[in-house]
């Protein structure tokens, strides 16, 4: 009794007689920790029980992963007991303390564990859509977790399970740095696969991965048209094979084909169409006259296909140009198709103006009714001679020192 | 009379005149600039960068590869901001106890465990003021899809200042290895599990170097043109060599010169004040004069969120010189026990023991001091420091005693004097209370005590200056006028009496 009465006097002189700037109390007799476990379960009550003082103004220091705080005590049994707050006894990691005297002389760590069963499974699949073909590949990440949302300790076994088609596949990973993976390679098929994890008898919910065709293989060229003449009117159309990747599925709708046109001057045309059901399709016009094209397709960078040759042939020989009032009218046609029919309006006719070998004009109309006519206006072209170069359907003819007055 | 009047109500339409117009103008143009405001094109994609550098622990990658997919460098200086932001935005809400920020760089999940400390420690008034020192993270895991990644951090030097109602309660340095998890979302590395895996006591312990009697017969100095100011628009090496010189013709071995935080650019520390600093050195080892650099002139903040900007700014100093032959010694920081009242002794001293810390890690070649502006406070850190210095102003008559207190405090380090000086001002403000002759006087009477007692000293200062900034001893007349008359060489670049006792 009287040693106790003396501790008190002496702990509150130490007390008073302590800086008034910091709170830490000074303690002279030896305080201990009473428990001795150093591990703890998340969601357990965990209370560091001390002997030794029942100075209620020592402050225990504490801190885990997420943050610190200072903890007061309550006297039971003659000990200060610190109840450790829920934050900090709920979540797994090192936990540090110690209790703030003046020497600080009393610290420790103990470590908070994850429970033992997982009640939820935080899962990431990604990327949600693969290529077939077996090179490609997505990934699942698991982290199991417990009641408390804590990360299950390493090593923890998890199932990974996956479907396609026939095919069920469990495997087996284990938790390393928090979490668990796998790499799920595509199969041969496209298709849609499924994939679920467990962990300790607790499944996931159903994850769905999008196997896609792969890239396509090289392919074929076809092209139809109602006729083969120049005509400027008519239309072809291209199509391909059915494209397909190299296991055979058909390449994904949408895929973007561009047909490569080269005419006989080296010019360069250009058409596309994307694919469904693996055909693409592309149109383009017949030229306006005699031509050979040579085409090739490709999906830019992965594939391509054959080349392909289509000659046009010329819709005529010839054609008339009939000269009248003072020659300052030139009327061309009637334009005659293959079978001698009027050409389909728009066939383009060209009209050159030479005055001493230099061009002075030029006009260009399109064809109405199988003819053309120009009109050379007295106040632009003034008396004299001319020389004429008319061009139409690949053909051209020259009219040298036409006079007009 | 009817003229006059006339006159008057002519004057008084126009100025009237005058008046409505220059008003309807204003109403005018004022009304057209209020218009203007509000939505700002360029602002709407918020295109503009508000990143201002306020937390830079050093971090030191381990690259090591990883499992997963390969981390390219643009993603992992995302992670590092991000991961560095998180660790602010938290240092942040204990200190202030709002959770401001933290869901910008915690998950739903995670931040529930951040809100229920703040929530605690605001009820029972507890504030934690954080800073970590240093980082070594390393990718261990990144996935295939780029959404998740998972880090670890070894080394992790956290500090810590505990207050209650207020108060002060403790402080603790510790080392800590972690294991995060992050996850991208809304563009943020944001932080979904975070495991401390172990924790102890950070060590601090420093070795000291062991060395030769200083000997060091110095002066503290600034050009005359630019005092406090030494490394400014105005810097010019050739005023600088020929101080040099002079100083060098006079006996002198040292010189102490200063490098002002702010000056320097913070963290940043900018390329043209480290080569006009380079150039300086050079041309004292050039002269064969040491030097004494004084770090953190005019810092005064000390917080722990700015520790690691100071850091920053003395590790780039630092390891640029850490092998310059014209250092004698890096001075910690002019005179920091002058803000123990303003900041409060322990926040200075504990950020003091730290940067120490973080010039003697980078520096093993040169020593280190604090120059303190008093003998009551040389004593502190003591064992942290290769030799104690002290500055002495005041009654010259006491001390030697003064000097042999300490002495007998401190018994197993050199003690330097660091600044001495007498001003030889009196005129109006203090009317005959110095004068050139007293100033002589003060300065053959220090020599003699000096020398019998083997000290070795710095003293203030070269020259006399015209202006003083502000910064250094405020504006009052009465303050800045002494200040201005410190040197042995006046304004005019006459040697003043007390110039032949510079050295004994």
């Amino acid at each position: 009794m009287m040693n106790l009465k003396y501790i008190a006097v002496l702990c509150s002189f130490f007390f008073f007689a302590s800086s008034a700037k910091e709170l830490s109390a000074q303690t002279n007799e030896a305080i201990q920790l009473e428990i001795s476990e150093r591990e703890f379960t998340a969601g357990e009550p965990i209370v560091l029980k001390f002997s030794g003082t029942q100075n209620t103004s020592i402050l225990l220091y504490c801190a885990n992963s997420y943050g610190s705080t200072l903890i007061t005590p309550k006297v039971e049994n003659n000990q200060l007991h610190y109840t450790i707050p829920t934050q900090i006894a709920t979540k797994i990691g090192a936990v540090n303390w110690k209790l703030v005297t003046e020497n600080n002389s009393l610290s420790g760590t103990f470590t908070v564990l994850a429970q033992a069963k997982p009640v939820s499974m935080e899962t990431y699949v990604g990327p949600p859509s693969i290529a077939a073909g077996g090179n490609d590949y997505t990934m699942l990440v698991v982290i199991p977790t417990d009641k408390l949302g804590n990360p299950l300790k390493s090593t923890t076994e998890v199932t990974v399970k996956h479907q396609f088609l026939a095919n069920e596949t469990n495997e087996t990973v284990f938790t390393k740095n928090l979490i668990a993976y796998q790499n799920i390679y595509s199969p041969i098929e496209s298709g849609r696969m499924l994939l679920s994890t467990e962990c300790l008898g607790l499944n996931s919910k159903e994850y769905t991965v999008h196997v896609l065709p792969a890239v396509s293989t090289n392919f074929e060229i076809f092209a139809k048209r109602s006729h083969e003449y120049a005509d400027g009117n008519q239309i072809t159309t291209f199509t391909t094979s059915v494209l397909k990747d190299e296991h055979n599925n058909i390449v994904s709708d949408g895929s973007f084909v561009t047909f490569y046109i080269t005419n006989s001057d080296g010019n360069l045309l250009k058409t596309s169409g994307m694919t469904i059901k693996g055909v693409a399709t592309a149109k383009m016009m017949h030229p306006d006259h005699s031509a050979t094209w040579s085409v090739k397709a490709s999906v830019t960078g992965i594939s391509e296909s054959n080349t392909i040759s289509l000659t046009y042939k010329k819709v005529m020989d010839d054609f008339t140009v009939a000269f009248s009032e003072n020659n300052r009218n030139i009327s061309v046609g009637p334009l005659k198709s293959f079978m001698n029919q009027l050409i389909p309006d728009g066939l383009q006719v060209k009209l050159i103006i030479y005055q001493n070998k230099k061009i002075i004009k030029e006009y260009s109309k399109e064809s109405r009714e199988g003819s053309v006519n120009f009109e050379l206006n007295s106040n632009i072209f003034g008396n004299g001679n001319y020389d004429f170069e008319i061009t139409t359907a690949g053909i051209t003819k020259t009219f040298q020192g036409k006079k007009l007055w | 009379m009817v003229k006059t009047d006339k006159n008057i109500i002519r004057g008084f339409l126009v100025f009237s005149y005058v008046v409505i117009i220059s008003m309807l103008i204003f109403l005018i143009s004022s009304s057209f600039s209020y218009l203007n405001t509000g939505a700002d094109r360029s602002k709407l994609l918020h295109t503009e960068v508000k990143k201002a550098e306020n937390y830079s622990p050093k971090i030191v990658w381990v690259e090591d590869g990883n499992e997963g997919r390969n981390v390219d460098e643009q993603t992992l200086i995302k992670i590092e901001n991000d991961y560095l932001d998180a660790w602010y935005v938290r240092n942040v809400a204990y200190k202030t106890n709002q959770t401001v920020g933290i869901a910008d760089y915690y998950t739903d999940n995670a931040r529930k465990n951040i809100a229920e400390f703040v929530a605690q420690n605001k009820k029972q008034q507890i504030s934690v003021e954080a800073t970590t020192l240093s980082h070594q993270p390393n990718i261990e895991f990144f996935s295939e899809d780029g959404q998740l990644v998972v880090l670890s951090d070894k080394n992790v030097v956290e500090y810590k200042k505990l207050f209650k109602d207020g108060k002060f309660v403790m402080e603790t340095t510790e080392t800590a290895n972690y294991k995060i998890i992050l996850l991208l979302e809304d563009g943020f590395w944001r932080i979904r599990h975070l495991v401390k895996e172990t924790i102890a006591d950070f060590d601090k312990t420093i070795q000291n170097k062991s060395f030769a009697n200083l000997n060091i017969k110095g002066i503290n100095y600034y050009p005359q043109a630019t005092p406090w100011d030494m490394f400014g628009d105005q810097f010019d090496i050739k005023i600088i060599e020929n101080d040099f010189s002079i100083m060098k013709d006079a006996g002198l071995n040292t010189i102490r010169i200063f490098i002002q935080y702010d000056d320097f650019g913070k963290a940043e520390v900018k390329e043209e004040k480290l080569q006009k600093l380079q150039q300086v050195l050079d041309a004292a080892e050039t002269k064969k004069l040491k030097a004494v650099v004084t770090l953190f002139d005019f810092y005064g903040n000390y917080e722990v969120l700015d520790w690691t900007l100071t850091h920053r700014h003395a590790e780039t100093i630092v390891s640029r010189f850490k092998n310059h032959n014209a250092i004698l010694a890096w001075d910690i920081k002019n005179e920091p026990n002058l803000d123990f009242e303003s900041r409060g002794k322990q926040t200075v001293l504990a950020w003091l023991d730290h940067i120490l810390l973080v010039v003697k890690s980078i520096d093993t070649k040169h020593l280190v001091t604090i120059g303190w502006s008093n003998t009551e406070s040389a004593h502190l850190l003591k064992d942290k420091l290769d030799f104690v210095s002290f500055h002495y102003y005041e009654d010259r008559a006491n001390f030697e005693q003064s000097y042999l207190d300490l002495k007998a405090k401190i018994p197993n380090k050199q003690i330097v004097l660091g600044e001495f000086g007498e001003s030889s001002y009196g005129g109006f403000w203090k009317p005959f209370v110095g004068s050139e002759q007293k100033q002589a006087a003060y300065f053959k009477e220090m020599q003699q005590v000096l020398a019998a007692q083997n000290i070795s000293f710095m003293s203030w200062t070269l020259y006399d200056f015209e202006d003083i900034p502000a910064s250094v001893v405020g504006s009052r007349p009465w303050r800045t006028n002494p200040q201005k008359k410190f040197g042995f060489i006046d304004k005019d670049g006459n040697r003043k009496l007390a110039f032949e006792f510079a050295v004994e």
